[in-house]
């Protein structure tokens, strides 16, 4: 069952801009200007129950303003989503009940206050009986290790500490889907691992469906099976973790390094790095076939070393994310150049 | 009625406004020194006189220290909303199974309680410094209590009706990126109308239009129940102060709804 769905979902903002030159206050008085900003441009997408989605894309391609669609703090512009079988612009309180929901950037936690207080208001927001709200929060603790937090003022804590105890706090009322924007921005490696093991461990454990965005490669490799990327308000890539990898990282970078110095004059082939002895190529295997690359690069002198390797997924995201339009974003998954 | 969320809401908030108590130190010593400078004031203006519009200088001075109480226990609201509004913390709230309306007044209004009990006894002590006793509420223990009950209830209407029209200017922000100035007008009408002034003190034609607005029943009414004490006129100034948070809940209401439709929150 579809947990998630997003039907040409759009949303348009429209911004008041201030005019540049002489009298421009006046002028904008008398006549305003105003710009159509098309943040999500008729998205379409669906997540089913139990699974954890990245959802990914620059700085200001929507993601923010699709989750806030789904969670029915926006009200789109056009089209519709269902969460959980309800329309979260109509049913926003109902749907309230079973999702929760994580700002990176934002706290639900009191700043002053110890986390436990929170916890309580959190438990008298979504009804949770005083003897369940025990329970759980006890079981949370436990889990994510908060034992010796929940009595410190939040404003104390630190930021891996803190996230820890938003997305606790997110789950107080058991919500069947999880809408994390962003858990992990601002984290040392270390709490990024522990946040990560976390969300795998309360998709596993509990079939909580996770939407993740987030910035970090790492959070995406190890933590989802599927990514949906916007871009410029479009969807580019709807893609399961595997494919995206396979599909898209077409390039190999070969390394290779010679005895003595040798000409590497590839035909067709520019190396990224070169010295008298040595090179590296970057390998679009849908042109060159890989094994005719090394063959050749063998062939021109005495090998001391040679190496290929997958082009990091980071890198692929930055070229889609590079690209100018939907259109030449979705390009560089299908293997072309942004 | 969510009656658990509302007081879990209200206690906590308090919780955090009582953690430090340095908290209070600006507004007491704001509201200490106003009420010793219009003390001041008070006695020259009466010097010579036994009673202006029908109050005596201690009434006067009395009359300050109450109706200032709302502005200075239950006056921060504008600030907090407009900043959660504009900084899109307002995102969590929205996306809660609850009253956006009465989830905020018992928030923000539960803690103002510990503001506006300190004020109210640091305006005690003060005129009891300044000019004495207060005026008597005319019949022994019982018309003190009876005073001191409709005071409490008087100031927690005004406080209400103070949060309510707060909380409509404050969700321009949804419309406004810069609703401050809206906000100024509000406060320095509230002063006038009925704060740094008995409402009798106006002329009669602006003190009677000035009754039909809001302003006078967040300071005057207040004060009034406590200096010129009658259980009838008490009564009646409740009544009136009830008709006009009525009013503010259904304005606020209409905002939010409006509002809400409006909501853009960009980058995050």
């Amino acid at each position: 069952m579809a947990a998630i769905v997003a039907e040409n979902l759009s949303k348009r903002f429209i911004l008041r801009v201030r005019p540049q030159g002489r009298f421009a206050a006046l002028r904008a008085l008398v006549r305003p200007e105003r710009r159509i900003v098309d943040a999500v441009k008729g998205v379409n997408f669906s997540v089913d129950e139990g699974e954890v989605v990245a959802f990914l894309g620059p700085n200001g391609a929507g993601k923010s303003t699709t989750i806030k669609m789904l969670t029915g703090i926006l009200t789109p512009s056009g089209g519709g989503a269902r969460v959980l079988g309800l329309d979260p612009a109509r049913e926003r309180k109902r749907l309230a009940w079973s999702i929760g929901s994580v700002f990176g950037q934002k706290s639900q936690l009191w700043f002053h206050l110890p986390p436990a207080d929170s916890f309580r208001l959190l438990g008298a927001v979504y009804e949770v009986e005083p003897k369940l709200l025990r329970e759980r929060t006890g079981a949370l603790v436990e889990r994510f290790g908060l034992a010796e937090l929940m009595d410190v003022p939040v404003r104390k804590l630190s930021l891996g500490q803190r996230i820890r105890c938003e997305i606790a706090a997110s789950l107080i009322h058991a919500p069947r889907v999880l809408f994390l924007d962003e858990p992990t921005i601002g984290l040392d490696v270390v709490a990024r691992k522990e946040i990560r093991r976390l969300i795998e461990e309360l998709n596993k454990r509990d079939g909580v469906t996770v939407f993740l965005t987030s910035h970090d490669m790492g959070d995406i490799e190890k933590v989802c099976k599927r990514a949906v990327i916007i871009h410029h308000g479009e969807v580019v890539v709807d893609e399961s973790m595997k494919t995206l990898k396979h599909r898209a990282l077409s390039r190999k970078h070969v390394g290779v390094r010679y005895a003595r110095p040798t000409s590497m004059d590839l035909p067709g082939l520019s190396p990224l790095k070169r010295t008298e002895q040595s090179a590296r190529y970057e390998v679009d295997t849908n042109r060159h076939a890989l094994r005719d690359v090394v063959r050749a690069l063998a062939e021109r002198g005495e090998l001391v070393d040679i190496t290929v390797e997958d082009e990091p997924l980071e890198n692929v995201i930055e070229q889609i994310y590079a690209a100018r339009s939907g259109a030449e974003a979705a390009a560089v998954t299908r293997g072309g150049s942004a | 009625m969510r009656a658990r969320l509302y007081s879990v809401a209200a206690s906590t908030s308090l919780r955090e406004r009582t953690m430090y108590l340095g908290n209070f130190t600006a507004s007491m010593l704001t509201y200490g020194l106003f009420v010793f400078i219009f003390s001041r004031v008070w006695a020259g203006a009466y010097a010579g006189r036994s009673e202006i519009a029908g109050y005596t200088q201690s009434m006067a001075v009395w009359y300050f220290i109450v109706a200032e109480i709302t502005s200075f226990g239950f006056g921060r609201y504008f600030w907090g909303l407009s900043r959660d509004v504009k900084s899109g913390q307002v995102a969590y709230q929205l996306g809660r199974p609850y009253d956006f309306v009465a989830y905020n007044y018992a928030e923000r209004v539960g803690g103002s309680l510990a503001d506006a009990a300190v004020i109210l006894a640091e305006g005690l002590a003060v005129g009891f410094l300044l000019v004495g006793t207060p005026p008597s509420a005319g019949g022994g223990l019982g018309a003190e209590i009876l005073r001191g009950g409709l005071l409490a209830v008087s100031l927690l209407l005004a406080g209400s009706l103070n949060f309510l029209l707060h909380f409509s200017i404050s969700l321009t922000a949804f419309w406004l990126e810069e609703n401050d100035a809206f906000y100024w007008v509000y406060q320095k009408l509230v002063l006038v109308v009925g704060t740094l002034v008995p409402i009798e003190f106006l002329p009669d034609t602006v003190a009677a239009a000035a009754l039909w607005t809001p302003f006078p029943y967040l300071s005057w009414a207040p004060a009034r129940v406590f200096v010129a004490f009658s259980p009838a006129d008490a009564l009646s100034l409740i009544a009136r102060q009830l008709a006009w948070v009525a009013f503010a809940v259904l304005l606020a209401r209409a905002v939010f709804s409006l509002s809400s439709r409006r909501v853009a929150l960009n980058g995050g």
